[in-house]
């Protein structure tokens, strides 16, 4: 008897994307040490810059905030995004390592499930993330100035990013299969933030690094968030944030799409 | 003793197998540049990122240099160092993922080589971030007002904490025994780091930070660096940075080689 499966036409690729995104959030939840930095690390950050900085919002080129703690509030969700994107990469680079990636592409399962679904799981954790990042800020007296609205911005912002972003360290895990590799790019994450206006205002820089911090596209992006935060909601704002992630997702998905190609041919 | 025990004599020779795990994690690390290359890029965005995005800092008054590369080269160097350490931890990591600990646990090694192959490879990788921010340090316009001992302890103070670091994360891991410790061991690091006289001084605290910057023991080993870049080395800034590193690698040292033992068969 010859046993031929009648492969990705049988599931619809988005239902499988969806049981994959829910293996993905479930399998994240379930490990609260792959979660559990992405809160602590971007709060632990906020705490020590905003006692480190707090003299540095009286010289006259910082820009009108109540506290240094809302000046780095986007900063610090989007920071814990960013890790958490990360451990999307390291999840599946994982699969890849045990062999789970194999046993899905010789699956029944659409190719393009497995990508969606990965990403689609980290988008939904990373909503759920920034959410409670933003209580934990809203506790602490440094809540956004546009009220919910403002904060419901940040977080969509923050989902959206994550899906940026993750697409890096996805990328990263399908060329090398190697979690410890996939590890290896989120410092380079947090540095990509970090030559930005995320944890200082570009004000206050100068000489090619003022430069370089004004043309980061993280720039763009949390330039319009933290108005979101200090100044109120706006729809341009909005526009503007989820513009440049866009833009920065093209690339991201783009590389993690052909190094996911890449890895077919492989596999 | 009984017939289940290997005698003294059937024991591979101690160094000799520390030599092998180094240099095989030595080998692995040139074999795969997305490993190396984090630890070459990383310290150098640490000396460049602090320096850029703080540097508006030095306005503030009673700051106690003009050029912020003075201040944050040393934080630059022992973060990398401690960078260089979690690696290690990150290749035990995967040596447990991919069963290469539990063949080594019933090989006839003595278990201590275990830990201490991974820490010399530690030791070698601080070498690297050291040297990096040194050499993008002058070019910045670095001060060595301690002359060459300013770069010796600059050393001794990124191989020590990056020994440290190694000893913990390898403890980490061994504990949880995968990869995703990894992301804790980070966590740990930073969370040393951070809350130190690393980028501000003492004096522009404000609050919990500046309690807990004063006894944080990261702060005696970033002053320990940090000495010879803003005036003369001197031993009342040496000795308790020595004692922080001579006291964390004994401790998670200690307690790495505890969580191997539990893992013996």
């Amino acid at each position: 008897m010859t046993a031929t499966v009648d492969r990705p036409r049988r599931m619809v690729v988005i239902e499988q994307a969806a049981i994959l995104a829910r293996r993905s959030v479930v399998n994240t939840w379930r490990q609260p040490a792959a979660w559990t930095p992405s809160i602590i690390f971007p709060l632990m950050m906020a705490a020590i810059y905003s006692a480190q900085f707090e003299r540095v919002t009286e010289l006259p080129q910082f820009p009108e905030v109540d506290s240094f703690l809302q000046f780095i509030l986007p900063a610090t969700i989007l920071q814990g995004i960013s890790f958490n994107a990360g451990e999307a990469g390291s999840a599946l680079a994982t699969d890849i390592e045990t062999g789970f990636f194999d046993r899905l592409m010789a699956s029944p399962v659409g190719r393009q499930s497995v990508l969606i679904g990965r990403l689609a799981g980290a988008v939904a954790f990373s909503a759920l993330l920034a959410a409670v990042l933003m209580v934990i800020f809203v506790v602490f007296g440094a809540a956004p100035e546009g009220g919910l609205a403002s904060a419901l911005a940040i977080v969509v912002i923050a989902a959206a990013l994550s899906l940026s972003i993750g697409g890096i360290s996805v990328a990263v895990a399908l060329w090398t299969g190697s979690p410890e590799a996939t590890q290896a790019v989120f410092p380079l994450t947090f540095i990509a933030i970090f030559v930005s206006s995320a944890f200082f205002p570009t004000e206050l820089m100068s000489g090619w690094y003022k430069t370089a911090a004004e043309a980061n596209p993280f720039t763009f992006i949390i330039d319009p968030t933290r108005r979101l935060a200090i100044d109120g909601f706006s729809f341009a704002d909005l526009g503007q944030a989820l513009f440049w992630i866009a833009v920065v997702g093209v690339f991201t998905l783009g590389l993690s799409y052909r190094a996911y190609l890449a890895r077919l041919r492989r596999s | 003793m009984t017939s289940t025990h290997v005698s003294e004599r059937e024991f591979a020779p101690y160094w000799s197998t520390v030599e092998i795990l180094t240099r095989r994690a030595l080998v692995r690390l040139v074999r795969m540049p997305s490993l190396l290359i984090p630890m070459l890029v990383m310290p150098a965005f640490f000396a460049v990122s602090f320096t850029g995005t703080f540097e508006g800092v030095t306005r503030v008054e009673a700051f106690p240099t003009d050029e912020f590369i003075n201040w944050v080269a040393a934080f630059a160097m022992v973060q990398g160092s401690i960078f260089a350490g979690i690696g290690a931890a990150g290749a035990m990591a995967q040596d447990l993922d991919n069963g290469f600990i539990d063949r080594l646990l019933v090989s006839p090694i003595r278990r201590s080589a275990i830990i201490v192959g991974p820490l010399v490879h530690t030791a070698t990788r601080a070498l690297v971030p050291v040297t990096v921010v040194l050499m993008i340090g002058t070019a910045s316009g670095l001060d060595f007002p301690g002359g060459v001992a300013a770069v010796l302890i600059a050393y001794v103070a990124g191989i020590g904490a990056s020994l440290v670091l190694g000893a913990l994360g390898l403890a980490v891991v061994l504990h949880i025994g995968n990869i995703r410790a990894m992301a804790i061991v980070q966590v740990l690091a930073f969370g040393l780091m951070f809350p130190s006289i690393g980028q501000v001084p003492l004096s522009l605290m404000t609050g919990w930070l500046y309690d807990v910057a004063r006894v944080n023991p990261a702060t005696n080993v970033i002053r320990m660096a940090r000495q010879g870049f803003i005036g003369d080395v001197s031993w009342a800034d040496t000795w308790p940075g020595l004692l922080v590193i001579a006291i964390g690698i004994f401790w998670f040292g200690g307690w790495a080689r505890w969580e191997l033992e539990q893992r013996a068969p």
